[in-house]
């Protein structure tokens, strides 16, 4: 297999700008592509080269296939890197990029393919002895859902969701018997709509449940290590905004269940580059279910970063170069704890997208902070994309620490003015003492709404002074006014 | 602690017993309330008066009187500071200090009476030490649960007598209202009593013989006496009240004594001294807080009367010092500057016509009505038409001793019109809404002149019963609830509090707070008022203990209303956006006014004036009906026509220009010569 002299990174913001650090240190040239609104983006000035790839909507831009693999072949790249999002599990794409004689730094299209589809999933993880939530695949009606629920005994409340589905997309609770008909036609709306695909599985719902999942590396040659776990439990909307590692809600003994479980599986479908299993941890029985397997580079892979001491994103390129993995299982040793946040634009309260231009930007820092940001002070944040324009992370001996570093993060050092963004929330999570005792579920969010937004400071000297100075600024040009 | 002697926390008996033990007599300082009031639009703010706590801490004073009155409501209108912020500010700059406010009874600090309940709820929750309490009728039954609520929580409760000279209000009568305060507190040893000479026209007999009169029934009574300076003669009555027996006396600051405040405290020191009476004062402190004012008063200059001077016919007139400056400043907002003299006149002649105290809320009654009837004059007949109307009063007070069957009939017509067009606080004073009048009700013929045909009926409906107990009491959660969704979020007790005294005045101070934050209380004066002009002209303060910096960069120019202007904030340069009133001028003039023509339609003027006549200018006289503009809209003619014959004042559009609904077309003038007149709206405003 050649080397990779220069690559295209097939992304924007956060992932386009993490990936092209890492080319920078192994002496990747890198070539950006950038819509209409990114044209003074962040990942264009970072790129050394950057090209028009289309308007706005991502189907022009970030999602137009052909337009982006003529742009590698016309900048001479040696292979494109997806990053997360966009096309990152998108199989075709991934044989179009090899056919196209371009590497493509990820795992197999066959099994980007096979992972895709929940229903094959979830049989192969079966096959692998991997456990599945009891589950019936391809539902057809209402009535098999009610017979399947009386012959395995399962309960309400259950999970409807779309079998090609992600993202919380075509996914409903169904809490009772009369709301499932009506919950039905709605996952199978979604489900068509988002993925084209009404195909519909039903499982059970586990109560309480934690969203835990093992970073897994393999090489072409057969080598295929996992680098532990992360912690995703704390979700809105069933998308993650605060991730760690390691896990607190298991002990080492279930730690190398999960984890050896993962490379099971990972080995069985013939995985190779980075991946994850996802599983949900039944925090009451202690069991753990197969969810689904991540066929790409994760947002919240930084912490796994953080606790290996390891470049995941270094790693992806030297397997698509076909290098054989440097270490063994043996060689993984985890030292620190590590927590991520999520910097979305959007209210903290509503969750509406916030856009507009960052009319001050101030980037956490001190010992124990990594910062992977998308934005720059004075960049636009546009409307037709993701809300993610930041990742802070913390790290620390132990998880209070790390807890307290991210406090810090939080609290002194990130600053973004002209768009709102969530960081009052995480900052209200990460002082909740459920969280900090590690008593906490998906629904962590919800059930603590209320509490969190209570915990939102009100004030801060700095955004008051710019209070007085709005006043000085109005006074100086208006003069002194009547009602003085 | 030198000359502290009475300190918060001592209860009332135990304040009362120390000044009763004093060898001498002790001093209320009004420089943080009654001078700013009197001499500067109460604009003396936070900022600078905060300089003066520490020497007040020291200096023992008897109080400072630091809240209420008019402080109260233009701190928030116009100071944009929170009576709150000062309390909580003093307390902790000044905790040697007796923290006292002026309150109006049922009025409190505005101006109309407030249900019982809200005046339970707001003093119970307001943390002030000494309570000056005084009723502008010298009606007892309203102090009641003032009185109630204060002497409860454990305050010094200070029942004030309004005091003036007049010939039906003799010695007699106050030791009427005395008796009364007497029997309301149950005696004299938690109490002490004010004597309010709020215009300042206590001579040296008047005072000695009523403070004398008041000491032989209540040895033990503790008096202070408050006098204002205007007529020039205040020292020596204060030195009189002394040696009478008053125990306590209001005084400010000599720096910031102009004309209508209170004598200076060095000043009368030095008086006492020198006459042997010894004040419990450390007079080197109280030196220096004189010098400290030095160093701001200057920027309040703007805020002083425009008629500068003593004046002794403030013993005629018996407008309040406190009510000097807002009177000025609503004539010259009003435009009638120049008939102050006038509405003095005819105050002096309608406060023996209806008889009761000049001090808020009845000197914002008189002074209402009174400049009401002279604009109205002014404005129908000009200045000669006021003077007729002086002429008028003259005679019939003065000559006729108000007998109005001896004024000629067309006189009598003239006077039974006089308050035809009160304000309504007027008429619900007569009618005793606010409590019962001093010394009885006015003549019939005052209520013929103010309500017309149906006076019988308004008489019978009048009240003799306080308003604490005629007033029905406000659903205060309702009131929170209004409040709450006025702002679109929860509000604090202090905000409610505010919203309970002025509804309208607290949101938009809560509002401005919201937007400009602690703008008010970190920016010195000069900043506050004229903020920077040039580029690196920069602000320095503290703020929740540390250093900033705001400095002037650039202001740009405007853009369609708007400017933009950039400011180093601690050395990082921000742009900020300032919209200008210009944006709202270019906005479209509106027809309001009777006489202003509107557009009935959208569209475009086609044509001004009409095919008979042709076009017309400023000046012409059109008739009623006639066309006088067209205008084209979705290819119809819409004629507009003159609502009456009139002269055209201006016309606004040019042809063929596009006009929105209700855009202003002509100014007209009408001609018969309708009484329409635009008397200014005078307001209830601090006095």
């Amino acid at each position: 297999m050649k080397e990779i002299k220069k690559v295209l990174i097939a992304n924007r913001g956060v992932p386009a700008v993490r990936v092209m650090n890492t080319c920078r240190d192994k002496r990747i040239k890198t070539v950006a592509i950038y819509s209409t609104p990114d044209r003074l983006a962040y990942h264009v000035f970072l790129a050394d080269e950057a090209v028009h790839i289309g308007e706005a909507p991502p189907h022009d831009s970030y999602l137009n296939m052909e337009k982006i693999i003529n742009t590698a072949l016309e900048k001479k790249c040696d292979a494109i890197h997806p990053g997360w999002g966009f096309l990152a599990e998108n199989p075709n794409f991934a044989e179009m990029v090899e056919d196209a004689g371009l590497i493509w730094i990820g795992p197999p299209p066959r099994v980007i393919r096979l992972m895709g589809d929940k229903i094959k999933a979830k049989k192969i993880a079966q096959r692998a002895n991997v456990p599945a939530i009891p589950a019936l695949l391809k539902v057809k009606s209402v009535d098999d859902i009610l017979e399947w629920m009386k012959e395995e005994e399962i309960e309400f409340p259950i999970m409807i969701k779309a079998a090609a589905g992600g993202g919380g997309k075509g996914m409903v609770r169904v809490e009772n018997k009369e709301e499932l008909s009506i919950a039905f036609e709605k996952a199978k709306s979604e489900a068509k709509k988002s993925f084209g695909d009404d195909t519909l599985l039903v499982e059970k719902y586990i109560k309480g449940g934690r969203h835990i999942e093992v970073q897994v590396c393999a090489d072409k040659h057969g080598h295929i290590v996992h680098l532990y776990e992360r912690e995703c439990t704390i979700q809105r909307r069933n998308q993650k905004i605060l991730e760690e590692a390691p896990s607190p809600s298991i002990d080492e003994d279930l730690r190398q269940e999960i984890c050896f479980t993962a490379v099971r599986l990972m080995r069985e479908i013939g995985y190779y580059s980075a991946g994850t299993v996802e599983f949900l941890l039944d925090p009451q029985t202690k069991r753990f279910y197969f969810l689904e397997v991540n066929t790409r580079l994760q947002v919240e892979h930084g912490v796994t970063e953080l606790i290996t001491g390891l470049d995941i994103v270094s790693l992806m390129f030297d397997i698509a170069e076909g290098k054989e993995l440097p270490f063994n299982q043996d060689d993984i040793y985890p030292n620190r704890h590590a927590i991520e946040v999520r910097i979305n634009a959007e209210d903290p309260k509503t969750f509406n997208p916030s856009f507009g231009t960052i009319t001050r930007l101030e980037i956490p820092q001190g010992p124990g902070i990594r910062v992977a940001s998308g934005v720059y002070e004075g960049a636009d944040v546009p409307p037709y994309y993701d809300s993610l324009i930041m990742l802070v992370m913390s790290a620390g001996a132990d998880r209070n620490e790390a807890i307290r570093v991210m406090d810090r993060a939080l609290s002194r050092g990130l600053r973004v003015e002209g768009v709102k963004t969530i960081a009052p929330l995480l900052l209200s999570i990460i002082r909740h003492p459920e969280f900090i005792a590690g008593n906490f579920s998906t629904r962590f969010i919800e059930e603590h709404f209320q509490e969190l937004l209570a915990m939102f400071k009100e004030k801060t000297a700095d955004d008051e002074v710019l209070k007085i100075a709005q006043y000085v600024a109005e006074i100086s040009v208006l003069g002194p006014q009547n009602w003085m | 602690m030198g000359y502290v002697f009475v300190k918060p926390g001592m209860s009332p008996k135990e304040i009362v017993q120390k000044v009763r033990d004093l060898p001498g007599v002790c001093l209320v300082s009004v420089g943080m309330r009654d001078a700013g009031q009197s001499d500067y639009k109460n604009r003396l703010r936070m900022y600078d008066l905060k300089t003066l706590a520490p020497y007040y801490n020291e200096m023992g004073l008897f109080a400072a009187e630091c809240h209420g009155g008019a402080r109260w409501h233009v701190g928030i209108m116009n100071r944009r500071e929170s009576p709150f912020e000062e309390i909580k500010l003093l307390r902790e700059l000044m905790p040697n200090v007796l923290l006292q406010t002026l309150i109006r009874e049922t009025n409190m600090w505005g101006y109309r009476p407030y249900p019982k309940n809200i005046i339970e709820y707001v003093v119970e929750r307001v943390d002030i030490d000494v309570w000056r309490c005084f009723s502008f009728l010298n009606d007892v039954r309203n102090m009641r649960t003032v009185a109630e609520v204060v002497m409860k929580k454990g305050k010094l409760f200070e029942p004030a007598i309004s005091y003036t000279v007049a010939p039906w209000f003799d010695t007699k009568y106050y030791l009427k209202v005395v008796d009364e305060i007497i029997d309301l507190c149950g005696g004299t040893d938690e109490i002490v009593l004010c004597i309010k000479d709020m215009a300042g026209v206590g001579t040296v007999t008047s005072v000695t013989e009523l403070i004398d009169a008041i000491k032989q029934k209540y040895p033990d009574l503790v008096i202070n006496y408050h006098r204002h300076i205007t007529d020039g003669l205040a020292m020596p009555v204060l030195l009189a009240a002394a040696k009478a027996g008053a125990k306590i006396i209001d005084v400010e600051e000599d720096t910031l004594v102009r004309f209508y405040g209170h004598s200076p405290i060095l000043g009368v020191e030095a008086l006492f001294r020198e006459h042997g009476i010894p004040v419990n004062l450390d007079r080197k402190l109280a030196e220096k807080a004189v010098e400290k004012v030095r160093e701001w008063i200057r920027d309040y200059e703007w805020a002083e009367s425009p008629f500068k001077g003593f004046d002794h016919m403030v013993t005629r007139h018996k407008m309040p010092g406190g009510a000097f400056p807002s009177s000025f400043e609503q004539a010259e907002k009003g435009g009638f500057l120049h008939l102050m003299p006038y509405i003095l006149q005819v105050m002096s002649l309608y406060n023996q016509i209806v008889k009761y105290f000049d001090v808020t809320p009845g000197s914002q009654i008189t002074w209402v009505t009174c400049s009401g009837i002279v604009n109205r004059y002014a404005k129908e007949k000009g200045e000669e038409g006021v003077k007729h109307v002086i002429k008028l009063l003259k005679k019939f007070v003065e000559e006729k001793n108000q007998d109005l069957s001896a004024m000629e009939p067309e006189e009598q017509e003239e006077l039974l019109q006089l308050f035809r067009q009160a304000p309504g606080d007027f008429k619900n004073l007569i009618l005793g809404h606010y409590g019962k009048l001093p010394i009885g009700w006015p003549d019939d013929w005052v209520y013929k002149s103010a309500f017309g045909n149906e006076w019988e009926q308004k008489i019978k409906e009048r009240k003799e019963t306080s308003p604490l107990e005629s007033i029905p009491d406000e659903d205060l959660d309702a009131l929170k609830n209004q409040l709450e969704n006025e702002l679109g979020r929860p509000s604090s007790e202090e905000e409610f509090i505010l919203y309970l005294m002025h509804p309208k005045d607290a949101i938009d101070f809560i509002k401005f707070r919201e937007k400009y934050g602690d703008a008010p209380l970190v920016l010195p004066t000069k900043v506050w008022r004229e903020v920077l002009k040039k580029p690196g002209d920069k602000v320095e303060f503290e703020y929740e203990g540390k250093p900033y910096c705001i400095e002037l960069v650039s202001i740009g120019t405007e853009s369609d209303g708007v400017v933009h202007v950039v400011l180093k904030v601690n050395n990082k340069a921000r742009v900020f956006e300032v919209k200008t009133p210009r944006a709202k001028k270019e906005e479209v003039r509106k027809a309001t006014k009777p006489n202003e023509v509107g557009a009935p339609i959208s569209g475009t003027v086609w044509r001004i004036g009409n095919p008979q006549r042709g076009t017309l200018k400023v000046g012409d006289i059109v008739h009623k009906g006639e066309e006088i503009a067209n205008l084209e809209s979705m290819k119809m003619e819409n004629p507009v026509l003159a609502p009456f014959d009139a002269q055209i004042v201006e016309i606004c559009v040019k042809l063929n220009q596009m006009v929105e609904e209700g855009q202003l077309l002509f100014v007209l003038q009408p001609l018969e010569n309708v009484k329409e007149t635009n008397i200014p709206k005078i307001e209830n405003l601090p006095h």
